[in-house]
């Protein structure tokens, strides 16, 4: 697979993209990665393999331990792969279509 | 346009729940959110055929002329901005009667295809955009 594609199989879940988070506030260990989670330590391992495979994270030894840390840079592919216009005109008609649903709500409870 | 310029093409579809003479007017409307025209800074609108608008958003300014008016099935224009390099690209919006709903068609064409349309900064942005609402939702239970 190419990394586009490693990458959006990164992102696509929810717990990974949880992870990211959790990362973008600053390396952690391994076990604090996995706290919050109720999973199993090994489906968390599984997770982070998929994210490294991305290139998303990656694990740095600091004396007995390691930590885990978050790489945006790969995003930036993702991110360039969706075109300005793409992004305006569904952002605008997202929009759109809410003001109507609302619209129509709104003259239901009436 | 230029004959050395490679352009795209988009096209983005909606159903909205109103017919297609409330949703046209709609898309004309500055006041309705999710046209181009609600989100203007500055903006100078006169939907007719052969009528001019110009709007500024965050300081970049967008012109067109309007081509088409035909309502309630469509509207069509063209724009230009920073983003097609000054030339003219095209906007054809189509409304369509679909049970008591509208087929709304955006077509956006004759886009320059450039590194600055597909802009890794501007991507950036969008990321940092989404992905808050993203992280928010916090971490979930596996099944």
């Amino acid at each position: 697979m190419d990394q586009l594609t490693d990458v959006l199989t990164a992102i696509s879940h929810p717990t990974r993209r949880a992870i990211i988070g959790q990362l973008a506030n600053g390396p952690a260990r391994f076990l604090d990665v996995a706290k919050p989670f109720d999973t199993a330590l090994n489906a968390v391992t599984k997770h982070l393999k998929l994210l490294e495979r991305a290139g998303l994270i990656e694990r740095r030894k600091q004396g007995r331990e390691v930590f885990i840390s978050f790489r945006g840079e790969p995003l930036r592919e993702v991110a360039g792969w969706v075109h300005e216009y793409e992004r305006f005109w569904n952002q605008r008609l997202d929009q759109f279509e809410q003001y109507f649903k609302d619209k129509k709500t709104k003259g239901k409870k009436k | 346009m230029r004959a050395n310029i490679k352009t795209i093409e988009f096209k983005f579809e909606r159903t909205i729940p109103a017919p297609p003479g409330e949703v046209f007017d709609g898309w004309l409307n500055p006041k309705i959110p999710g046209n181009p025209w609600n989100m203007a800074e500055k903006l100078l609108l006169n939907p007719k055929v052969d009528g001019f608008f110009y709007w500024t958003f965050k300081g970049t300014p967008h012109y067109g002329r309007f081509t088409e008016m035909e309502r309630p099935g469509q509207i069509q224009h063209t724009w230009v901005s920073p983003s097609t390099l000054g030339e003219e690209s095209t906007v054809t919006v189509t409304f369509k009667k679909q049970g008591e709903d509208t087929l709304m068609t955006l077509v956006h064409s004759g886009i320059p295809d450039t590194d600055a349309g597909r802009g890794h900064e501007k991507g950036w942005n969008y990321f940092l955009d989404i992905f808050p609402g993203q992280f928010a939702n916090g971490p979930r239970k596996e099944n």
